[in-house]
């Protein structure tokens, strides 16, 4: 692969400016650099460049002396992001550091980051679902929030452009409420899955259950390989064939020339022309250095991530915009939505003893929203809805410590694989709550001196009707299917857990309430463009990665051609 | 010197100085039984026999590597000594006290010295009295966790010590690091034992 420009001292002026390189800023900075644009991408962390430096895409457990265990001063680094209950030792080197960047949780948040190039591209769940006007029009239809400033026909196009080039196995249903992806081949349902869906489907009409859309070649695509079902994504994927800035987008980029990546740049602010009325460039402060630059560009993409991007608007003051930029509505830092998680059901299934798998599939089932569908019936608890995620397989020694006995006979079973169980756990739709917030903390500082956030937000009464919602239809779905031993759980998570931060920065029609129109662009100061989960309207219970990228390349397009007509 | 260093610096006084009398007597003293064939990192001599005797009454020999043949309680030790901090470290040291001494006051010795009968007579009631882990989806437990304790906590250890070695990982289990392909449903008798990754 091509060694990536990261020579930032040769020009201090670019055309555009991409902060961060996770999904969406990797997804800017291709669709800007293959229109001709001279990108900077500025990158917090430390480079990764796609397969060099996945130093345990192929280990074993046995490969390493502690076999997945963490030390005591790799989990000091974790204090908060390790709470989500994924950090080892495979992973550990992807994970943020919580005691250099430090956050405030005025109530519970857990906020998982990853600082270096690919950011959470390289973590993410893959789980690739596009959106419909049942989200788009949501808000406009039961008055929470704002209305978004576009509808799913703005969006298709771009979708279907951004799903070609990334790639999303699926199968295709026709679902309203799901709209189908462009894709290739599904991947397959085991028998136990399959026995649940026929049941599922045949004892509740209205409901599906599918195999998982997910951003896994399932076909080699532009020089990428397929999934080989080894379901180590979280260290790198040797062969490409998940979906990350590092293996698609960033590569892209690279090869046009037209792409300087900066690592170690952590951005202080973006820079506010009073003359020009635009934004002119963004300071930067090197990480290892200390050293304060600023470089210049006519348009800026900010895609630190939803919190960090918000963090950095709000650092970024001036006369114009004394409380952050683009924050004439006071949205600025508002608004801020997860998906609830970790609500749902399992049980274990008879049968099927003699039926086992070969592979690791990335993946699982799901079951697409069902309740308060456009023209069906409508719940009086809540609005909005939720889908599952889960899936089955059969267990192994990993449940042995449980057993109730040991010795001999007991270890010849634990060779074997035990029972088949089966799992599904609810995605709920989060409301846009003025009160769930963040907030610049000019009292906790992290390790360069800048402001950190204070998270202060939580479920409402919505979301928690939806979860006991959840809950139950879980139970009864997983009972009815015939499933023995039905557990069904809550487990009460704060916000944060879905790893689906969204808002902050909203879109929106009238500047009087939103930071960004229906292009993502600031509303007073058009030459920054925001398309990272911060500028979520609503949050949908469908996985938003999938519309950053589609949301990001229509952004790009109209940016360019913005910068043509000279209106930027 | 804490606790570890000075069963380092034994270690490390093992290694080198081999032949010295007094010290040799010094470690025969202390062990009635068959010394260590290997040098704990963390845990003292008398503890490390508790953990060997420990995974080989769980996960003994049979025509199958037994947990002693994939040095598990060598790893146990290693997992002790370098991730846990040093609270845990303690905690782990006084739990084998007391399983010891309720071993003393039920059954008349430490662990590692009963027979075999003894152990698991002991180790039947310590499994009856445990609580259990809660079923986890995607890595974390569902619902509340209560502490499962000493017991269960180190035969889960066992488990992971014993099937995550590359004996077992890759001669015992069925290993295939790379399945290049996903299929749902295939006979049971096409793969034998679990998938160990």
């Amino acid at each position: 692969m091509a060694n990536f420009n990261i020579d930032a001292k040769q020009d201090m002026t670019y055309d555009a400016i991409v902060i961060g390189s996770g999904i969406s800023g990797g997804w800017a900075a291709k669709e800007l650099c293959e229109k001709g644009l001279k990108t900077l991408v500025l990158e917090r962390g430390r480079l990764v460049e796609h397969v060099k430096d996945y130093p345990t895409m192929t280990l074993d457990p046995w490969d390493t002396e502690l076999r997945g265990g963490l030390t005591p001063e790799q989990k000091a680094r974790h204090p908060q992001g390790g709470r989500v209950g994924f950090i080892g030792e495979m992973n550990e080197h992807f994970h943020a550091n919580d005691v250099e960047n430090p956050y405030t949780e005025v109530k519970p948040f857990l906020w998982v980051r990853a600082h270096q190039m690919g950011g959470r591209s390289l973590l993410w769940g893959k789980q690739t679902y596009r959106w419909s006007d049942l989200d788009f029009e949501a808000n406009a239809k039961d008055g929470h929030g704002v209305d978004w400033p576009i509808r799913y026909k703005d969006l298709a196009p771009w979708y279907t452009y951004v799903e070609k080039f990334a790639g999303i196995s699926g199968e295709a249903l026709g679902l309203p409420q799901l709209p189908d992806s462009h894709f290739l081949p599904p991947m397959e349902l085991n028998c136990v899955e399959k026995h649940v869906k026929s049941r599922i489907e045949k004892d509740f009409p209205g409901r599906n259950m599918i195999i998982g859309r997910v951003a896994h070649l399932t076909e080699p695509i532009n020089g990428r390989g397929k999934c080989q079902f080894r379901n180590r994504c979280d260290r790198g994927c040797p062969y490409g064939a998940y979906f990350s800035s590092n293996a698609v987008t960033l590569p892209a980029a690279n090869a046009t020339g037209n792409l300087t990546i900066r690592p170690f740049s952590i951005v202080q602010s973006i820079v506010y022309d009073e003359q020009t009325g635009k934004a002119s460039g963004v300071r930067i402060i090197d990480a290892e250095t200390n050293a304060d630059i600023v470089y210049n560009a006519k348009i800026i993409f900010v895609n630190a991530s939803t919190l960090s991007t918000t963090q950095i608007l709000l650092n970024s003051t001036s006369n114009r915009f004394p409380n952050g930029l683009g924050n004439d509505s006071g949205e600025l830092g508002h608004n801020l939505m997860d998906h609830t998680y970790r609500v749902g059901a399992m049980g274990k299934v008879e049968g099927f003893e003699d039926q086992y798998y070969k592979g690791r599939r990335p993946n699982g089932i799901y079951i697409p929203r069902y309740v308060n569908l456009q023209g069906g019936p409508q719940s009086d608890k809540f609005v909005r809805g939720f889908g599952y995620q889960g899936g089955g397989g059969r267990s192994n020694w990993g449940a042995g410590a449980n057993e109730p006995d040991f010795g001999a006979d007991f270890k010849d079973r634990m060779m074997k694989p035990g029972p088949w169980e089966f799992f599904i756990t609810g995605f709920a739709e989060c409301l846009p709550y003025h009160e769930n917030k963040v907030y610049l903390n000019k009292d906790v500082l992290d390790k360069w001196g800048q402001p950190t956030l204070s998270i202060d937000a939580e479920w409402g009464a919505n979301e928690l009707a939806l979860n006991e919602q959840i809950r139950i239809d879980a139970k009864e779905m997983l009972d009815r299917a015939g499933l023995k031993e039905v557990i069904d759980f809550d487990n009460k998570h704060e916000m944060g857990y879905g790893i689906h931060e969204m808002g902050t920065a909203r879109m929106g029609r009238d500047p009087k309430t939103s930071v960004l129109n229906g292009f993502n662009q600031v509303h007073a100061c058009k030459n920054v463009f925001v398309t990272d989960g911060a500028c979520m309207t609503s949050s949908s219970c469908v996985n938003p990665s999938l519309t950053y990228m589609a949301l990001t390349a229509r952004a790009a397009d109209h940016a360019v051609s913005e910068l043509k007509k000279m209106n930027l | 010197m804490n606790r570890r260093d000075a069963i380092r610096k034994t270690a490390l006084m093992a290694g080198t100085a081999a032949g010295v009398p007094s010290f040799l007597s010094l470690l025969q003293a202390c062990s009635k039984q068959e010394r260590l064939t290997w040098v704990p990192e963390f845990l003292s001599e008398d503890q490390a026999r508790f953990i060997s005797a420990f995974v080989d009454t769980i996960l003994p020999k049979t025509d199958t590597p037994g947990a002693l043949d994939v040095k598990a309680d060598v790893f146990i030790d290693l997992v002790y000594a370098r991730t846990y901090d040093q609270k845990a470290q303690e905690n782990v040291v006084a739990e084998i006290e007391k399983f010891n001494a309720t071993a003393k006051d039920k059954f008349g010795n430490v662990f590692a010295d009963l027979s075999l009968e003894d152990k698991t007579a002991f180790l039947k009631e310590q499994e009856a009295n445990s609580p259990k882990f809660n079923p986890r989806v995607w890595g974390t437990a569902v619902g509340k966790q209560e502490p499962v304790g000493f017991y269960r906590g180190l035969k889960s250890m066992t488990l992971w010590a014993y099937f995550s070695s590359e004996e077992i990982g890759k001669n015992v289990l069925s290993y295939d690091p790379i399945p290049g392909e996903y299929k749902g449903c295939i006979p049971l008798a096409d793969v034998g034992n679990s998938w160990s990754l």
